[in-house]
């Protein structure tokens, strides 16, 4: 559950990460349309919301609130540290995460 | 306006930041490694590590207590967890007052055999646990105070750093190390601070909480008239329980063993027993109390408030008395202050708040380095006498930043390699570790003006990449819980310290090699990377 939840908050940090120019234009090597970034923005945030369910779930509201705002922390970090380095590996986590996630959720 | 506003929020986060900065470093790199201070002191206790907890670890505890201390008016038992190998058990002899912890006699026992086991002394994971909030080597309540002022202005480098950092969602992911110093210690500092902007928030705030009746007693003192005890007595801080008399008769203690049993049943998902807190044994009104090992809720304290009491004659179950709800302002204040403590909180959640304490102290360290970094490439741009001496202040402030953020690290790691190479039966031994801890930073210190500053620079970050990188080898050399047999037992306990030793020592290396070719030389601070309007811009 916890992993899940990590691995959703990635997929959603990444596509808020695709709707800015300068983030978009690092992974793909050029600009998003206003249209595609406004909807990658859309989902980016709704993505991110779906992250919390599983620590609740996992941890109670008390610790779960918390420990999600940790795990923010962490993928956030993860895709920051990623782009200079790593722009394409960062854009092929994405998917990965988003495949990852269900699986990891059925697993524990 | 509003620019002036905003100018004076930037210099407000310039200048608070940098005073107490140094001070603030160690405070967050030690209550950092404070997170783990348990796993610490067990890996410094290389006498414990072949103890190995089985189902009958409780009992045999219990029926060794009966012969260490058959007459105490209390014991309390500990039990091996996934934090600690061994059971430490402590009891509070018949003629000791019941809240005087000083008269509390204690032993450490083998969690297989039930042995007394003699470990060394260490300062442990305690040690950097205290220096957080109390330093070391001066009066409690004046280290506390200068802690209680250094959170203050943390706090007031946060809200200032806000209003500063305008555009927090535009540079989220925006971190730039191939660009000018300037741009990527920024990126960086920035970074560190806004991704894990709650957490800092959360612990600076509850800092100044578990500091509030120190900083701020008025309201207490007017309301209960200068009587601190009876509001600590009230509001549950203190829980003042005074156990009942020792009754005249003897009487032999229950098996213990179907009491664990229920007790077990209760708490699977808690990690089962905890604390075994037995009053006047061998009494005819002896008690047994059992608390889970792990915690149901945030607030203060370990196991929560959640226990079973038996009799310790006959083993019927005792009602336990309710306790009263908090009421909503306490509540609050618990659940803050229960985060900063995180004692709730299991392994994952425990790196979780590992991590974010590293991302705080990368943010105070990165905004030292910065202060310096800046004034360097405004200098060279004010004048193109680059080459001119620097300011008496900027050589201090880097010099001091060399002989903290990359001294502390230092210290750090020598104070495990005094642990495992003063002999074992020492004099004064713990006292000994931390000698060598203060030792190692002040001779860092005092280096760092010794060197020209890329060299201090480099210099120390090796040594401490080197120090910490061997710690695991230094940990095979001298014990036998090293990453060869800790990792087939899946100790993770002791692996978990090796591993993360060996991380800290691979990080300081890669930082002293970009350190050692580009990042501090004044000819690429000097570089005119920016236009000067656009520096000024991103630095307000």
């Amino acid at each position: 559950m916890i992993l899940s939840s990590l691995c959703i908050a990635y997929a959603g940090f990444l596509a808020l990460a695709l709707a800015m120019d300068r983030h978009h234009e690092q992974i793909l090597a050029r600009r998003p349309s206003a249209r595609a970034s406004r909807l990658l923005g859309w989902v980016g945030w709704a993505v991110l919301a779906l992250s919390l369910p599983p620590a609740i779930v996992a941890w109670g509201w008390a610790i779960g609130l918390p420990a999600w705002l940790g795990l923010l922390t962490v993928a956030a970090a993860a895709l920051a540290l990623l782009l200079p380095y790593a722009p394409r590996a960062a854009l092929r986590l994405g998917p990965a995460a988003v495949v990852c996630a269900p699986l990891l959720a059925f697993l524990a | 306006m509003k620019d002036g506003f905003r100018q004076s929020m930037a210099w407000l986060h310039t200048w608070s930041g940098l005073l107490l900065g140094w001070l603030l470093f160690a405070v967050f790199l030690t209550g950092t490694v404070a997170y783990f201070r348990q796993e610490v002191t067990a890996w410094m206790q290389p006498e414990l590590h072949g103890s190995v907890a089985d189902a009958g670890t409780a009992e045999r505890a219990v029926e060794r207590m009966g012969r260490i201390a058959p007459d105490a008016a209390q014991w309390t038992i500990a039990l091996p967890g996934e934090r600690t190998p061994a059971v430490s058990v402590s009891w509070r002899p018949a003629d000791a007052k019941p809240n005087d912890r000083a008269a509390l006699k204690r032993a450490t026992l083998d969690a297989g055999t039930g042995e007394v086991l003699e470990p060394r002394e260490t300062a442990g994971g305690n040690f950097l646990y205290r220096f957080h909030f109390e330093l070391y080597g001066m009066p409690r309540e004046t280290a506390r105070w200068i802690i209680g002022i250094a959170t203050m202005a943390m706090l007031v480098a946060i809200v200032s750093g806000i209003i500063t950092h305008r555009r927090i969602f535009k540079d989220f992911f925006t971190f730039r190390p191939e660009k000018s110093p300037l741009r990527s210690w920024m990126d960086g500092h920035v970074a560190a601070a806004v991704l894990a902007l709650p957490f800092h928030l959360m612990i600076t705030y509850s800092g100044l909480l578990l500091f509030m009746t120190m900083l701020m007693p008025w309201a207490v003192d007017l309301a209960y008239d200068g009587n601190r005890q009876t509001y600590f007595a009230e509001s549950g801080f203190r829980r003042a329980a005074p156990a009942p008399r020792p009754a005249p008769q003897a009487a032999p203690l229950t098996p213990v063993a179907p009491l664990l049993a229920e007790a077990e049943r209760q708490w699977a998902d808690r990690g089962g027993v905890g604390t075994i807190t037995v009053t006047n044994p061998g009494r005819a009104n002896a008690t047994i109390e059992l608390r889970p090992a792990a915690a149901d809720s945030i607030g203060r304290g370990g196991g929560g408030t959640e226990r079973l009491l038996f009799d310790g004659v006959t083993g019927r179950t005792l009602e336990v008395p309710p306790t009263d709800p908090q009421p909503g302002a306490m509540a609050t204040g618990n659940y803050l202050m229960g985060l900063h403590l995180a004692r709730f909180a299991g392994p994952g959640m425990r790196w979780l708040f590992f991590v974010s304490g590293v991302a705080g102290t990368v943010m105070v360290g990165s905004g030292l380095i910065l202060w310096v970094v800046k004034r360097r490439s405004q200098r060279s741009r004010a004048d193109n006498r680059a080459d001119g001496p620097e300011p008496f202040g900027h050589r201090l402030a880097d010099r001091l930043n060399i002989g903290v953020v990359a001294g502390l690290p230092l210290a750090v790691a020598a104070f495990f390699w005094a642990n495992r190479l003063l002999p074992a039966g020492l004099e004064e031994r713990a006292g000994w570790e931390i000698g060598v801890f203060f030792l190692a930073w002040a001779a860092a210190l005092l280096h760092a003006p010794l060197r020209p500053s890329r060299r201090g620079w480099a210099e120390q970050l090796w040594a401490g990449a080197a120090l910490f990188a061997l710690l695991p080898v230094l940990n095979a050399a001298t014990a036998a819980g090293h990453l060869g047999n800790s990792l087939p037992a899946g100790n993770w306990l002791l692996a978990g310290f090796d591993l993360t030793a060996l991380a800290a020592g691979l990080l300081l290396g890669f930082a002293a090699r970009k350190v050692g070719r580009n990042a501090f030389s004044r000819k690429a601070a000097s570089a005119p990377v920016l236009p000067a309007g656009a520096v000024a811009e991103e630095l307000t």
